[in-house]
């Protein structure tokens, strides 16, 4: 069980999510947030010193919430082809769910780094979800099912086309929603991977 | 008569036939082999490295170094520093000296009836492993010459430390094998001057001279050196001819069928490596003195041998001042080996003659490996008609005794003359 | 003590690692070898493979084969005629504890003495609670002497799964490398011929998983294969010699062996953290201004 305060910081975290999505990062203030929860400005400076603060905590939160999915993926007895359409399948149910979490990740995490440089450097605040997807990168190469390369060669092809498909979906693009592409993505990504 | 030599890094069988009283024949048996050059087939070219100093415990890394020098060979073109070579040489050389003194203290002393110094042998040659150590990481047995260089880099303050090994064997060898001055032992040409010294090398030639051993262990007095490096150079010798005009298609590897061990030949002849052979080549002229007086005999083979120390001793410290710091110590070859098609051979000096390592590198892996060791040339079991060079230096004696001194002049090593 | 230094399928490197054990005098003193493949004794190899010479304790170097003879006498007889008297048996060195390199020679059915690699055989197990393995190719010569120390003391070694003294084996070959701070803090641009970096991401250095001492009491006192930038190439495990010995074995970029007891999401989170900051002291030569 969290504690209340944990919770409350999830609470924040969320609000913060909806309204950037809405507003935008730079338009959103932290009184905007407290207004939203019906907090005062100054409790809610008791849980986030500082918007920048807050940003990092969020992108942090994200990569805990999907690295901890991606782990119960990597931990089932399956095969590496199951695993990549499962991984997929959480990916855009996320997306679809809590479009602002991938929302954040995409267009303010990866586009606004300078609020990130400091204490966010490299992918330490995605490490959670980093380290998930490069365990299921090495197991699936070690077990034969993979074709061993770079990582970041890998890495970015998986991300990048999950990110574009859900980049789409945002801009309203995507004919279909986007379950109705697992089959074809995960076959897609399998077979761009496999041996 | 069998009589089986023990501690020669394994042991071999000796088959004697006497003839009115003497040795007329003896056949040589080499009983184990391990088949490292089927252990290499189908392994990645640079683990060679790692698997070939293990054919020796005493010279193995004449192993690594030849090995090296072979994969380079595969290439058409490889830059190796000069500071990387000049770092090969040291450690072998430094190899040279600590197997010597094992041999000395270990294996020939006691053959001359001394209670046999451990100490003696271990002291020098603690001093010679730790050289090599600030280079290699450790001795036995390490694998920091890799295609390309050396994998260690070395500062001053090595240097320093390496040279004072250097000193420090070379004042043991003042104080205990010649009780001279090494300056003017290098320079010596004259056996009679060695023979008034005090000191354990000149005991035993004294020894060999009041015992009345001088015509013992003449062979055919034809010496072979493939190995070329800053201080040897490669050539043959017949009595008193030298030319350095060989080429290493020449030598051919014949199997045996009483013995493990294969006979090697040079146009169908065999020859003497070693110490001696080299010096020959070289023209040292305390070792020529010797061979001029008494031939290639057992008292030429030991103070070749041991001759060898000084001179290395004081080579080695001229090659530590050559060193350039900042050069690289080694340089990453542009094609990476595991792309190679190719073949490649090499021939260094080791402690007992030339050891040559021939290899063929097919997609990337070991297609075939051919090792060629020093005492494969001087302990050949030749025939009746044809003896090996150990053969002939045994034939005529009177004893099993003074045959086995006779053998161990050549230094034998078991493990290495089967591999 | 009396001690017999048995050889069987070995090129005798343990031989010559232990010569370099510097105190010999205070050694040789202390034990009596009735058998050493260079050091002369009181008994030729003809004697001790015909007769039963008393004995302490039986040193055994290099792989076994039962086709493997010394002075015609199968190895495997030997060593089970003195393994009867012996107090301790103790296989020197990786061939003859796993089957090390001549695992792979030509003799049938080679191993060491209770290992062919990690895998227990029953061919000597009465023999087990008697044997001490010292792993390492070759042995370190500290290991070795002082092992033989302690069983003169009738010390109770503890020991690992495969008879190991952990006081030599429970450390990693890692521990006490000068390279450390490279491995520590993921600065993986190491280059042959040079002080800094460290072997483990590309070069295969296997030190972080292998057991051993070698950083900590050195090779020959001065120094080790790692701190002189030759990877630790696994000597002292079961699996030596591992191939592609020059490489580091890696899944999409992922090093497939990791330091022992770490798990991989440790590790990766571990290396996803230090790998994103830079150290200006670790990226620089160690020698510059």
């Amino acid at each position: 069980m969290l504690s209340k305060k944990e919770q409350r910081k999830e609470q924040i975290m969320q609000s913060a999510l909806e309204l950037f999505s809405v507003k935008g990062f730079y338009n959103t203030t932290i009184p905007d947030i407290a207004n939203a929860l019906k907090m005062s400005v100054g409790n809610m400076y008791n849980y986030f010193k500082s918007k920048d603060i807050l940003a990092k905590e969020i992108i942090k939160y994200i990569s805990i919430y999907l690295g901890h999915k991606l782990k119960e993926i990597n931990e089932l007895d399956i095969s590496t082809e199951e695993k990549t359409r499962k991984i997929i399948e959480v990916y855009f149910e996320t997306a679809m769910k809590k479009p602002e979490m991938i929302d954040y990740f995409l267009r303010i995490y990866l586009s606004t780094r300078e609020v990130f440089k400091d204490g966010c450097e490299g992918m330490i605040c995605v490490n959670e979800f980093v380290t998930e997807i490069m365990i299921y990168f090495e197991e699936g190469v070690k077990c034969g099912d993979l074709r061993d390369q770079d990582f970041f060669s890998a890495f970015g092809l998986f991300m990048g086309y999950l990110g574009g498909m859900v980049f789409l979906r945002g801009e309203n693009i995507l004919p279909k929603e986007l379950d109705d592409y697992v089959d074809d993505i995960s076959y897609n990504v399998y077979k761009a991977l496999s041996v | 008569m069998i009589e089986l030599i023990e501690k020669i890094e394994g042991e071999a069988k000796l088959d004697f036939s006497f003839e009115d009283g003497k040795i007329d024949f003896v056949d040589i048996e080499f009983m184990t082999a391990r088949n490292i050059e089927n252990i290499l087939k189908g392994k990645s070219p640079l683990d060679a490295l790692v698997i070939n100093p293990r054919v020796c415990g005493i010279c193995g890394h004449a192993h690594l170094i030849a090995t090296v020098e072979a994969l380079e060979d595969c290439y058409e073109n490889i830059e190796i520093s000069k500071k990387a070579k000049i770092i090969r040489e040291l450690t072998l050389t430094f190899e040279l000296i600590q197997n010597h003194f094992k041999w000395f203290y270990l294996v020939m002393r006691p053959l001359f009836g001394e209670k046999q110094e451990v100490l003696k042998a271990t002291y020098p040659t603690q001093l010679m492993a730790k050289a090599i150590a600030v280079f290699g990481g450790q001795y036995p047995h390490t694998s920091y010459a890799i295609v390309g260089g050396v994998v260690c880099d070395v500062t001053e303050m090595d240097i320093i430390k390496v040279k004072h090994y250097i000193e420090e064997a070379i004042k043991f060898f003042e104080l205990n094998v010649v009780q001279a001055d090494t300056k003017d032992f290098l320079v010596c040409d004259n056996v009679d001057k060695v023979l008034k010294k005090s000191g354990d090398l000149p005991d035993i030639l004294k020894e060999i001279k009041k015992k009345k051993y001088l015509h013992h262990g003449k062979s055919y007095d034809r010496f072979i050196a493939f190995g070329e490096n800053s201080y040897f150079s490669k050539g043959k010798s017949h009595k008193t001819i030298t030319t350095h005009n060989i080429s290493m298609d020449h030598v051919k590897e014949y199997s045996n069928p009483n013995s493990l061990a294969k006979n090697v030949l040079y146009k169908d002849k065999y020859y003497e490596v070693g110490p001696l052979a080299r010096a020959m080549i070289n023209k040292v002229p305390l070792v020529k003195d010797a061979h001029r007086r008494y031939g290639d005999n057992i008292f030429s083979r030991i103070i070749a041998r041991v001759c060898e120390i000084p001179q290395l001793l004081n080579h080695s410290k001229e090659l530590l001042e050559q060193l350039d710091l900042s050069e690289p110590s080694y340089i990453e070859p542009s094609i990476d080996i595991t792309k190679i098609n190719g073949s490649g051979e090499s021939a260094v000096e080791a402690a007992r003659g030339s050891l040559i390592h021939k290899v063929d590198i097919e997609n990337g892996v070991i297609k075939n490996y051919e090792i060629i060791t020093p005492t494969q040339w001087n302990l050949g079991n030749g025939t009746k008609k044809k003896l090996g060079v150990s053969q002939k230096a045994m034939i005529g004696l009177e004893d099993v005794q003074t045959a086995e001194l006779v053998f161990k002049t050549f230094d034998v090593c078991s493990v290495c003359t089967t591999h | 003590m009396r001690v017999l230094w048995l050889s069987s399928i070995a090129c005798n490197g343990n031989t010559h690692s232990f010569l370099n054990y510097p105190y010999m005098e205070q050694f040789l003193n202390d034990f009596e070898f009735i058998y050493h493949p260079v050091i002369d004794s009181n008994y030729s190899l003809k004697e001790i493979v015909t007769e039963t010479i008393a004995c302490d304790i039986l040193l055994i170097e290099g792989s076994i084969s039962d086709e493997f003879k010394r002075a015609d006498v199968p190895v495997v007889d030997i060593i089970t005629k003195y393994a009867k008297i012996v107090k301790k048996i103790v296989t020197v060195g990786t061939c003859a504890t796993f089957g090390g390199i001549f695992r792979e020679s030509d003799y049938k059915d080679t191993t060491g003495l209770h290992f062919v690699k990690e895998v227990k055989i029953d061919k000597f197990k009465d023999l087990l609670n008697k044997t001490i393995s010292l792993s390492g190719c070759p042995v370190h010569p500290e290991v070795l002497v002082n092992t033989l120390y302690a069983i003169k003391k009738s010390v109770d070694l503890q020991l690992d799964n495969f008879l190991r003294p952990k006081d030599y084996f429970a450390y990693t070959v890692h521990n006490g490398c000068t390279r450390n701070e490279y491995f520590e803090y993921k600065v993986d641009n190491h280059k042959f011929g040079e002080l800094e970096g460290c072997m483990f991401y590309d070069h295969g250095c296997q030190a972080p998983f292998t057991h051993g001492s070698c950083n900590k009491i050195l090779w020959n006192e001065v120094n080790s294969k790692t701190r002189a930038g030759l990877p630790c190439m696994g000597c002292t495990e079961p699996t030596f010699p591992k191939s592609n010995l020059f490489g580091t074995k890696k899944n999409m970029g992922i090093p497939q062996d990791l330091p022992l007891g770490v798990g991989k999401r440790t590790y990766l989170t571990l290396a996803g953290i230090t790998k994103a900051f830079t150290i200006d002291r670790l990226e620089k030569k160690l020698f510059d201004d």
